[in-house]
């Protein structure tokens, strides 16, 4: 999967729990979930199982720790795949 | 040390539905989940415990200057305490029909802590009302500011201060928490 198929099924992922609509315009691999998308902090759990569920994958408290803006969870996702 | 979180409980229920599968397993501990599934009323045992959390993550974040995380789940409850990575925050939570309201602190001096039930900024005006009367100082020389981290700092003509606050928002409810 490249970068960017991984980015656009991200961005359908967070579409729905996103409250800030500019920031989803805006998103870039810099984009900070909380703060640009303002995504409720509990919602991030949401995110974090759809990851999962559309990736089939399973994200550790690790991987869940870092998942705060788009470039790392690109980066958790990758390497969650490539050890699968 | 001082953080705090407000729950809008009418929100917290439309935004989230805490009953789906891997949910509750990926913020509470097993004894967590135990004291929600024991509770008279989960729905509510869910956001106090996640809003003692919250409160904590934040007192601890300012204490350690620690760059944002997501880490619900080392943050572990017990009735008015909270546990993170050995350090131990006392916690005081208020609950009403409409809200959760937490308040986690270490080493309090006074802490002063408030609930608005509008969206407007209200909040921070009556906080540094607080502060300079407090201090005994005209309140337009106080500013608030955060930093890279994101954590509220208070500036006294422009100079930083140890003054710790914290502030939340959620809903119809906002809130701050101040120790001074």
């Amino acid at each position: 999967m490249t970068k960017e198929e991984l980015l656009s099924k991200l961005k359908t992922i967070i579409e729905p729990y996103v409250q800030n609509e500019d920031g989803l315009a805006n998103l870039s691999e810099e984009t900070n979930f909380i703060e640009d998308l303002e995504i409720n902090s509990a919602n991030l759990v949401d995110v974090i199982l759809d990851v999962e569920d559309e990736f089939n994958i399973e994200i550790d408290n690790d991987g869940m720790d870092k998942m705060l803006t788009v470039k790392a969870s690109i980066e958790v996702i990758q390497d969650k795949l490539a050890a699968k | 040390m001082i953080g705090n979180d407000i729950v809008d409980l009418a929100l917290a229920t439309t935004q989230s539905n805490w009953r789906r599968k891997g949910w509750l397993q990926k913020i509470f501990t097993i004894s967590e989940q135990d004291r929600i599934w024991d509770a008279l009323d989960p729905d509510l045992a869910v956001w106090e415990l996640w809003s003692m959390k919250e409160a904590t993550y934040k007192a601890y974040q300012r204490q350690f200057l620690k760059a944002p995380t997501y880490n619900p789940w080392d943050f572990k409850c017990s009735e008015t305490s909270v546990i993170v990575k050995g350090m131990q925050y006392k916690t005081k939570t208020t609950i009403t029909s409409e809200y959760i309201h937490s308040v986690a602190f270490i080493h309090p001096k006074v802490i002063n802590a408030k609930v608005f039930t509008n969206e407007s900024l209200t909040y921070k005006k009556h906080l540094l009302d607080y502060i300079s009367k407090t201090k005994g100082l005209n309140s337009e020389k106080i500013t608030i500011k955060k930093n890279d981290f994101r954590i509220p700092l208070v500036y006294i003509n422009n100079l930083q201060t140890d003054i710790k606050v914290s502030f939340s928002s959620h809903g119809l409810f906002s809130s701050y928490a101040v120790d001074l």
